[in-house]
C-alpha cells in the first residue's frame, strides 16, 4: 500500500516492482493462507461493525434477562471512529412482527452485518424494510447501484480482492462468514429476545449462513475448498503423480445436484424444537451443512419474500428440507419430544436424515450395497433375510433421528470411500487360500440348509466367486542417461533406494549339483578327518594319560588306546574285515592337506603290519597323490613316518613297496617328478642297500625282484630327462653303493652326475 | 444402509451417540460424526465422563477429534437405556475432587506397598518404566 518515493528513477522502479511484486505476492499468499476475506482493514471495518451491531441490537432487546448462558460475545469491542454511530435503534419495527417475520427481519440485518451493507445499514431497520433492488445509502467503498444487499456485496468483494483467482472465493466466504456472521455476535441479541423461537435459538446455536455462492462457478470453489492451494513441483521421475488432490483427501461433495432440486421446492418450513444449550459451536460452517443451507437460501435471492417464510434455513429446516425431498412434506408438525437434558449438556438426539439427498430413497434402503462386497453367496442371503426382518421390526428409531442438526456432516461420498478403503483390503485373488474357513463355513451351512429343506433337490453350492485382483506390476527402471556410468537414484515414495545392486547369477541345474556334490564330497572328507584327529590326538595323549593314571586305571585305558588306534585304522580300511588300506578312502583322506598330516601323525602309532598297510598304499597311489600335492611341501610331511615305517620293513615288503611304487607302466615318472616320491625311493633303495650291505643274509637277494626292481629304477632314472627328476629331500648316503652293484661304471657315472650322488655321504 | 454386511465397521455408527474409552482412560461421550480409514473419530458435543466410585461428573469439551490408535473401545450409547443407571451425576467441581481424593489414596496405597516390599527386599519395578507390552 505505500509505494517509495525514491530519487533515483531506476532504483524507484525496481523497488517498486519489487514492493508491488512483493504486495501481490503478500496478498496472494494471505489469500491463499486465510482467504481472500483476510484483509486487515476489513476485517477490522467489519469487526466493528459487528461489534456495533451487537450493542445496537443488544439495546433493542433490552434488560430481557438472558435465560440462555452463553458465554459473553467476545467482540464486545468499541467501534472503531471510523463507522457512524447508528442513528436509530434497528427497531420497533422487529417487535412489531410476528414469528416469521421477525426472522427474516432479523435475518436480513445479520445479513445486513456484512461490511458492504454495513455501512449501509448503519440505520438497519431501514434495511429491513427494503425493497430490495435498490438502497438508499450506497455502502462506504461505492459500489456501483447493487440490485441486491448480497449481490453488491459480492462486487464489493470483488473490488476489494485484488487480482485473486475465482478459486478464492469460496475460501474468502468461510472466512468471511465466520468473521461476520459469528454467532456470538448475533445471539445474545436474538436469543434473549426469542428464546421460544425455535428459529432464534437454531441461529444461537448454530449461526448463520455465509453467503450464498455465485450461482456459476459451483465447481471450481467447491474444489477448491477441499484442495489445498496448487502447489508448483515439477514431476519427479519416478515418483508418484502429482496430483491436484492429495491422495488422502476425502471425495468432495457432490453439490450440483443437491442445489438443483433444492432450487426447485422451495418449502414454508417451520422450525421447531427450541434448544438449550450451553456451547455454540465456535464455527459453523462446514460444507455440507452450509451448503445445503446456501442452496436453500438461494430463494433469499429473490424478491421480497412471502410473510411466513422462514429466510433463513436453519439446520433442522434443512432437514425437513431433506425429509421433504424424500417425499414426507411436509413435516411441519408437531415437534419432536424433546428428549430429557440429562446428562451434561447434550442436545437431544435428533437423529440423522435419510442419507441420501435426492429421489426418493426406496423403502428398502437398508439393501446391501452390492458393489463394495463379495460375499458368499449363501453369506449374502442370510444377511438379507436378516435385514428384512430387522426393517420389518424398528421403524420407529427412524422418526428419532430425523432432526439432528449436525447429521450427515459425513456424506454418503465419504461413507463410501472409507467403506471402499476398507473393503479393498478384503480383495483377494484366492478366497479359498485367504479365507478357507469362512467359505467352508457358509458352504456347509448352504448344504445343510438344501438338506433340511428338500432333501431331493441337489443343487450345487454356490461359490463366490470374486473378482480376480490383477497384479499390476510395479518395477521402477531406474532412470539411466546414455553414455553415463551407473543409474540415477530417483528415489520415491513406489521405488525405495536401492541399497545394493545384488545381481543374481544363474547357474544350470546341473553345474550346481556337481558344484554341490564336490562341496559335499570335500565337506565329507574334511568330516571324517575330523573325527580321526580326535582320535589321534587321544592316542597321542595316551602317555600323558598313563604316567598320570593310578596303576589300577592303567589296564582301562590301555586298552581304550588300543581301542583307538584300531578305530583309527578302522578308517583306513576298504571293508571290516580286509585289512587292506582302502585306496580310495586313503585317497580321499591324502587329498586333503589336513588328511596328509593326519596320516603322518598317525603312522607312527599303529602297530608295524598296519602301518606297513598305510605306507603301501601311499606308495601305490603316489601318482595320484602326487597331482593333488602340486606344492610339494605337504606330503613331504609324510617322509619321517614313512622312512621309520620303512626301516622297519622285512625285506619282502620293501621289495613290495619298491614294486608298488613302481607300480604301473610310466607310474615311476611321475613319481620321480614328485619331491616326496624321489624322496621315498631313495628310501627304499638306501633300505635295500642298508639291508644287503648290513646283513649278508636278507633275503632281499633270494627272488629277483629286487634285483629287477632296481634295475627298472635305474633305467628310469636315466631315462627320465633331468628337468623332470626333482631334487629329493635328501640323499641318503649308500644310493653310490646301491647303485654301484647293479649298474656298470659307466650308467653309474652317468648316475651319479644326474642324481648328484657323490660318493662322499652328506 | 448396511454398508459392509459380514463386516465391522464404524460407517453406521455416523451420526450416533457414542461412549469412546481412550488409552489414557478418558472416557468421552459424543456424537460420531465422521470416521476415516485408520478409526479416526470426529466427536461432537463431547462430554468427558469421569467416574468416582457410583458418581459421575461430565465435563463438556466441545468437539474431539480423537486418533484411532488411541481408541481402547466404543460403543453405541443407547439412548433409552442411557438415563436409567444407578450412578449418580454430581457437578463438576465435585467429581474433580472425587477423584484427586481417589488418585490421592491410590498413590498413598501404592507407596506403602513400595515400602513393605522394600523391606522385605523385594521391588517391583514402577509401571511407567516398563515396556508397554
Amino acid at each position: 500500500m505505500f509505494r517509495f518515493q525514491s530519487l533515483d528513477d531506476d532504483c524507484t522502479l525496481e523497488e517498486e516492482e519489487g514492493l508491488v511484486e512483493e504486495e501481490d505476492e503478500i496478498d496472494q499468499f494471505n489469500d491463499d493462507t486465510f482467504g481472500a476475506g483476510a484483509i486487515d482493514d476489513d476485517w477490522q471495518e467489519e469487526h466493528a461493525r459487528l461489534a456495533e451491531l451487537d450493542e445496537r441490537v443488544q439495546d433493542i432487546v433490552g434488560g430481557g434477562g438472558d435465560t440462555v448462558a452463553l458465554p459473553p460475545p467476545a467482540v464486545c469491542v468499541p467501534p472503531p471512529s471510523s463507522l457512524p454511530p447508528p442513528s436509530s435503534l434497528p427497531p420497533p419495527g422487529l417487535e412489531e412482527r410476528g414469528g416469521g417475520d421477525f426472522a427474516e427481519s432479523l435475518a436480513r440485518l445479520i445479513l445486513g452485518a456484512d461490511p458492504a451493507i454495513a455501512g449501509v445499514g448503519a440505520a438497519g431497520h431501514d434495511r429491513i424494510r427494503l425493497p430490495p433492488p435498490t438502497h438508499s445509502q450506497p455502502p462506504p467503498s461505492t459500489l456501483p447501484g447493487p440490485s441486491h444487499p448480497l449481490l453488491g456485496y459480492q462486487q464489493h468483494q470483488h473490488l476489494l480482492r485484488r487480482g485473486t483467482a475465482p478459486l478464492q472465493m469460496n475460501s474468502h466466504n468461510i472466512w468471511e462468514n465466520s468473521m461476520g456472521f459469528g454467532p456470538v455476535s448475533v445471539t445474545p441479541v436474538l436469543g434473549t429476545h426469542m428464546e421460544d423461537s425455535p428459529l432464534m435459538s437454531i441461529i444461537k446455536e448454530v449461526g448463520l449462513p455465509k453467503r450464498p455462492p455465485p450461482i456459476r462457478s459451483e465447481d471450481s470453489r467447491d474444489l477448491s475448498e477441499r484442495v489445498p492451494p496448487p502447489r508448483s513441483s515439477s514431476p519427479v521421475i519416478g515418483s508418484p503423480p502429482v496430483r491436484a488432490v492429495p491422495i488422502g483427501t476425502p471425495p468432495k461433495q457432490p453439490m450440483s445436484h443437491v442445489l438443483n432440486q433444492q432450487l426447485h421446492c422451495p418449502t414454508a418450513v417451520h422450525v421447531r424444537a427450541p434448544v438449550q444449550h450451553r456451547y455454540p459451536p465456535p464455527f459453523p460452517e462446514r460444507l455440507s451443512p452450509n451448503t445445503l443451507l446456501n442452496i436453500a437460501n438461494s430463494p433469499l435471492c429473490r424478491p421480497p419474500f412471502p410473510a411466513g417464510v422462514g429466510p433463513v434455513l436453519s439446520q433442522i429446516q434443512r432437514a425437513q428440507l431433506l425429509n421433504s425431498q424424500v417425499g414426507a412434506f411436509p413435516r411441519g408438525g408437531p415437534a419432536p419430544p424433546l428428549l430429557p437434558g440429562g446428562g451434561g449438556g447434550f442436545r437431544p438426539f435428533f437423529g440423522q436424515p435419510p442419507p441420501r439427498i435426492g429421489p426418493h430413497i426406496p423403502p428398502n434402503h437398508n439393501a446391501i450395497r452390492h458393489n463394495t462386497t463379495h460375499l458368499h453367496p449363501q453369506h449374502r442371503r442370510m444377511l438379507t433375510q436378516r435385514l428384512q426382518s430387522r426393517g420389518d421390526r424398528g421403524g420407529r428409531v427412524g422418526d428419532r433421528r430425523i432432526r439432528d442438526p449436525y447429521s450427515n456432516l459425513m456424506t454418503q461420498r465419504e461413507k463410501d470411500w472409507v467403506a471402499r478403503i476398507q473393503m479393498m483390503q478384503l480383495q483377494s485373488t484366492d478366497p479359498y487360500l485367504d479365507d478357507y474357513y469362512y467359505q467352508n463355513y457358509y458352504e456347509k451351512m448352504e448344504k445343510r440348509q438344501e438338506r433340511d429343506r428338500d432333501s431331493t433337490r441337489k443343487e450345487h453350492t454356490t461359490k463366490l466367486i470374486t473378482p480376480q485382483v490383477a497384479k499390476l506390476e510395479h518395477t521402477y527402471r531406474p532412470v539411466q542417461f546414455a553414455g553415463s556410468l551407473g543409474k540415477l537414484t530417483m528415489s520415491s515414495v513406489n521405488n525405495p533406494r536401492k541399497m545394493i545392486d545384488a545381481v543374481v547369477t544363474s547357474r544350470t541345474d546341473d553345474e550346481e549339483k556337481r558344484e554341490k556334490q564336490v562341496w559335499n564330497k570335500r565337506r565329507q572328507i574334511l568330516y571324517t578327518v575330523e573325527k580321526m584327529y580326535s582320535l589321534l590326538l587321544e592316542v597321542q595323549d595316551f602317555e600323558k594319560k598313563f604316567i598320570q593314571t593310578p596303576e589300577e586305571q592303567r589296564e582301562a585305558l590301555l586298552e581304550q588306546h588300543k581301542s583307538h588306534t584300531l578305530q583309527l585304522y578302522n578308517t583306513l580300511r576298504e571293508r571290516e574285515w580286509d585289512e587292506r588300506v582302502s585306496d580310495e578312502q586313503c585317497l580321499m583322506i591324502m587329498s586333503v592337506r589336513k588328511g596328509k598330516r593326519l596320516v603322518s601323525r598317525l603312522l607312527p602309532f599303529l602297530p608295524p603290519p598296519q602301518a606297513a598297510a598305510v605306507v603301501m598304499a601311499i606308495a601305490r597311489n603316489m601318482p595320484a597323490l602326487a597331482k593333488k600335492d602340486k606344492q610339494d611341501q605337504v606330503l613331504c610331511w609324510l617322509v619321517e613316518p614313512v622312512a621309520v615305517v620303512i626301516q622297519s620293513l622285512s625285506s619282502s615288503a620293501l621289495t613290495d613297496l619298491l614294486q608298488e611304487l613302481q607300480g604301473s607302466e610310466g607310474q615311476l615318472p611321475r613319481v620321480l617328478q614328485n619331491k616326496f616320491g624321489v624322496t621315498l625311493l631313495y628310501l627304499i633303495l638306501s633300505e635295500g642297500e642298508r639291508m644287503q650291505s648290513s646283513d649278508p643274509n636278507c633275503q632281499l637277494m633270494d627272488d629277483n625282484r629286487w634285483t629287477e626292481l632296481v634295475f627298472s629304477v635305474t633305467r628310469e632314472l636315466l631315462k627320465v630327462p633331468s628337468s623332470s627328476l626333482s631334487p629329493p629331500l635328501f640323499t641318503p648316503p649308500n644310493l653310490l653303493s646301491l647303485f654301484s652293484r647293479y649298474v656298470d661304471r659307466q650308467r653309474l657315472e652317468l648316475l651319479q652326475e644326474k642324481l648328484q650322488i657323490s660318493a662322499l655321504s652328506r | 444402509m448396511n454398508y459392509m454386511p459380514g463386516t465391522a465397521s464404524l460407517i453406521e455408527d455416523i451420526d450416533k451417540k457414542h461412549l469412546v474409552l481412550l488409552r489414557d482412560g478418558r472416557t468421552l461421550i459424543g456424537f460420531l460424526r465422521s470416521i476415516d480409514q485408520f478409526a479416526n473419530l470426529v466427536l461432537h458435543q463431547t462430554v468427558e465422563r469421569i467416574h468416582v466410585g457410583k458418581k459421575y461428573g461430565d465435563i463438556p469439551r466441545g468437539i474431539f477429534i480423537v486418533r484411532g490408535e488411541n481408541v481402547v473401545l466404543l460403543g453405541e450409547i443407547d439412548l433409552e437405556k442411557e438415563y436409567d443407571t444407578v450412578l449418580k451425576q454430581v457437578s463438576i467441581e465435585e467429581i474433580l475432587e472425587e477423584q484427586r481424593a481417589q488418585q490421592q489414596t491410590k498413590v498413598e496405597a501404592e507407596r506403602a506397598k513400595l515400602q513393605a516390599l522394600k523391606e522385605r527386599g523385594l521391588s517391583i519395578p514402577r509401571p511407567d518404566v516398563l515396556d508397554e507390552y
